[in-house]
């Protein structure tokens, strides 16, 4: 029933024309997200899935699989059939996140074959608009001289939010900044946000999207962003400009993998839909609106783009001790 | 902009047809997803969100309010009916809403639901309109430590679902908290009796639990006695709502609409324990407290009135701060930000016309959730006459289907089969499975904000006696576990006098006969 309302209030636009070849695609392609619904990833995959539903010969499907920061249902995902009719929105907290710090996480990211990343997520530093931090400086300042009165919220264990904040202040060369500063998880971003908002916690770094209205009703303060270039409607340093480059391998993003065992005509044939549904005006609207930047990259790219991600994270967590056993 | 301009110009953009219309889809289209088994509020209005897209930005809004409002009704109409309560928050309305169905009076329940949906829709409208700002400071005051203290008073809403044994309400509690504990640790991110299963890892399924504890014991307790259930004729539901029951349970619809207003403004509370509160408040205060639970109308008023209280409260912290109280706010931010509008204080100021326009869709919403509420009811309630053998084994198809649905997992269908079973057990031995699902519900809360308040002041345990919210709902909590010692002492006071009674009356009789 589910699947029917979806494929009808999405396949309303996939017109299935032509006559069933006996080539890829043949039947409705299932594409998991492994988040609930209403978050960044479900956003993002539902605003793709409008024109990748004009572009792909049968219908998609989106189901929503969620649970334990997603690793419920990219498990799902990895175990499926690699004939390219079950494909996974995979996230950077599923992806690289996890991976890195989850010694117990029931996959790995080479487990599955990446057809393309195509969006990112610049992330943001903020603070509350009438905290006295007003820049990174102080904030580093503050936590060097009263260790443990600063918070940092994250939308749990494992995500980008609680990684974020620890590289950050690692960068920034606070010595033990799990010690001096407390990670406090919240369930979910708004929770984490809203943290920030109301004074239980002292900064957040989170993806733009999750940020911007805040900025822009001037309850946030934004002290940093990751992107190379200043961001629009974030009136902040970049990472580059108060010296630390290397905080750009921070940022969010979102792709579509398979199982390991994907065929090359199931990759080939996704490699074309996204090239194209990634051009949909609409698409890039919403995209815009949500301040993430449409940039597909190539299967290789993508594979790169992820292990590179994953090995900063890694070296991290190993060298701050934050692996979750 | 004026706020008579505003409010003219709000006007304007509500009194058009087309507003109205998509209004009127989305209660409709709410209402018949909601009454479908598994297919919740969210799920409705998630599936409704890209058809906005493409829409002016307050016809949009408006159908995504009319969808939720209209399945957050909708899910009392099974939870009435067969007992299979489509959200949580409609839970509490299967408690006293499935005796009466039994009972022949499925249609009395039904409207009864609807009018205290209205009104209580209605109030939290008002409330939103009225006291957003002011709101939305206080709930702002909320942190985990206040969290806490909010849980632990809710957690003695037990004592007013357990029936007749607080020991055996208790015991359901405990299974409950301990069961919420299955999945990731939020605050370590280790696993917890997930046995190195990925399914378990995110819990259990809140919906299968829901569907597994609640309707399924009543199929295999048909599966297992059929006779017996056959020789009950159910009767024709076809009664209405009389005016004089309707004005006996006005204090209670009030004041569930008030607790719902009051839990909605605090963003990740949610219906829920709303409900659950405004019910067991309705029963301690009650004449009739004896028949709660056994088809009390009040009941089915009371949670009613706590469920939709909540709907246009959660607004508050929405349109004044931007922040979403719960998933389906959240999808609603999502449909405001395509339109490039965003939520928060500056709202009021850059588009005050679409927030007047808004208000006044709101109010229309409460009137319009009536017409289409009543027509729904005329069609759901002929399910009541459907005999047993024919409905029980739909029943179990929809929940099987509707569990699937949620998660696309048949894991979570082995969960509500295994919860099925628990419940069965739960019901031969007369454990209440109220107290189960509240603490279900309550449980991960209740740890969360005690573990975050606990690092907040890295272990100091005076933080949850930081400010004025924390002492008032310590007070609170106290007050109500006296009037839980003393029911309870007098209760069985009275039992065992009564049981003296009996007895001496016995002794008599021998006498007498003697």
């Amino acid at each position: 029933m589910k699947r029917k309302i979806i494929a009808a209030a999405l396949g309303a636009t996939a017109l299935v024309t032509g006559p069933a070849l006996a080539e890829y695609p043949e039947r409705p392609i299932q594409m998991v997200i492994p988040y609930g619904t209403g978050g960044a990833t479900d956003l993002s995959a539902r605003a793709l899935s409008n024109p990748l539903g004009e572009i792909v010969p049968e219908p998609i499907v989106l189901s929503n699989r969620t649970g334990a920061g997603g690793a419920t249902g990219s498990v799902s995902v990895r175990d499926a059939d690699g004939d390219g009719y079950t494909l996974l929105f995979a996230r950077v907290g599923s992806h690289s996140v996890n991976p890195a710090m989850k010694a117990t996480l029931p996959y790995t990211i080479d487990e599955f074959r990446y057809v393309g990343v195509y969006e990112i997520n610049p992330v943001v530093c903020a603070v509350a608009e009438d905290s006295d931090i007003e820049s990174m400086d102080d904030l580093i300042a503050r936590v060097n001289e009263a260790p443990g009165t600063v918070l940092f919220s994250s939308s749990g264990v494992g995500s980008l939010l609680h990684l974020a904040g620890a590289m950050v202040l690692d960068a920034f060369g606070v010595e033990n900044p799990l010690e001096d500063a407390i990670h406090l998880p919240m369930d979910g971003g708004g929770a984490a946000a809203t943290a920030v908002l109301q004074g239980t916690a002292t900064f957040i770094c989170t993806n733009s999207s999750a940020l911007a209205s805040f900025v822009q009703n001037e309850q946030l303060n934004p002290i940093m962003v990751t992107t190379p270039e200043p961001l629009e409607g974030f009136d902040a340093p970049t990472a580059r400009e108060l010296g630390h480059p290397e905080l750009e391998q921070l940022v969010g993003w979102t792709g579509i993998a398979g199982p390991a065992d994907l065929t090359d005509e199931a990759a080939s044939a996704w490699e074309g839909w996204l090239a194209e549904a990634v051009q949909d005006e609409g698409f890039l609207d919403f995209m815009d609106q949500a301040g993430s930047q449409v940039d597909l990259m190539s299967p290789e790219e993508s594979v790169e783009f992820i292990n590179g991600q994953y090995e900063t994270f890694r070296e991290l967590v190993v060298e701050l001790d934050m692996e979750v056993e | 902009m004026s706020f008579f301009e505003a409010l003219a110009a709000g006007f304007g953009l509500v009194a058009q047809w087309e507003s109205l219309f998509f209004l009127a889809l989305g209660i409709a289209v709410g209402v018949f997803a909601g009454a479908i088994p598994g297919m919740s509020a969210t799920m409705a209005v998630a599936l409704t969100l890209p058809f906005t897209f493409a829409l002016d930005p307050i016809f949009g809004i408006l159908l995504l309010l009319g969808v939720y409002k209209g399945g957050i009704f909708g899910g009392s109409i099974p939870a009435i009916l067969i007992r299979t309560p489509g959200t949580p928050a409609s839970s509490a309305t299967a408690l006293d809403g499935y005796p009466m169905a039994e009972q022949g009076k499925a249609g009395k329940a039904l409207g009864m639901a609807l009018y205290a949906s209205c009104i209580a829709d209605f109030v939290s409208n008002i409330a939103l309109i009225v006291f957003a700002g002011w709101l939305a400071q206080f709930a702002m005051n909320f942190g985990p430590p206040e969290f806490f203290t909010l849980i632990v008073f809710s957690l003695t809403i037990i004592a007013g679902v357990s029936g007749d044994s607080l020991t055996k309400g208790i015991v359901s509690a405990v299974i409950g908290l301990l069961l919420a504990t299955v999945g990731l640790d939020l605050i370590f991110g280790t696993n917890r009796f997930t046995f190195g299963n990925a399914n378990l890892m995110g819990g259990l399924n809140f919906i299968a639990v829901l569907i597994g504890l609640f309707a399924l014991p009543e199929i295999f307790a048909h599966v297992r006695l059929p006779r017996e259930r056959d020789g009950k004729v159910r009767g024709l539901g076809h009664v209405g709502v009389a005016f004089d029951e309707l004005k006996r349970c006005f204090k209670s619809i009030f004041r569930g609409s008030l607790i719902g207003v009051f839990m909605g403004s605090i963003p990740g509370i949610g219906a829920a324990p709303s409900a659950f509160l405004s019910y067991s408040e309705a029963r301690r205060t009650s004449p009739n407290q004896a028949n709660f639970g056994k088809g009390e109308i009040e009941g089915v008023a009371a949670a009613e009135a706590g469920n939709n209280g909540v709907a246009g409260a959660t607004l508050i912290p929405l349109l004044s701060l931007g922040i979403p109280g719960d998933v389906i706010t959240a999808i609603i931010i999502g449909a405001f930000m395509v339109h490039d509008l965003q939520p928060g204080p500056m709202l009021f100021q850059t588009h005050a016309d679409i927030i007047y326009a808004l208000f006044i869709g709101l109010i229309v919403s409460s009137v319009l959730l009536f017409f289409i509420g009543s027509v729904a009811i005329r069609g759901f309630r002929y399910v009541a006459d459907i005999p047993p053998n024919l409905l029980f084994p739909s029943v179990l198809v929809l929940c099987i289907f509707g569990v699937y649905a949620v998660n696309n997992s048949a894991f979570d269908v082995g969960v509500m089969f295994a919860m099925g079973l628990l419940g069965y057990a739960m019901v031969l031995l007369r454990f209440p499975p109220a107290p189960f699902l509240i603490a279900f519900i309550l449980g991960p809360l209740l740890e969360n904000n005690f573990r975050q308040s606990l690092l907040m002041s890295q272990g100091a345990p005076e933080i949850f006696t930081r400010g004025p919210i924390t002492w008032t709902f310590w007070a609170l909590t106290l007050l109500a576990l006296a009037f839980i010692i003393r029911t309870t002492v007098s209760n069985a006071r009275l039992k065992r006098r009564l049981r003296e009674e009996s007895r001496r009356h016995g002794e008599g009789q021998d006498e007498a006969t003697g």
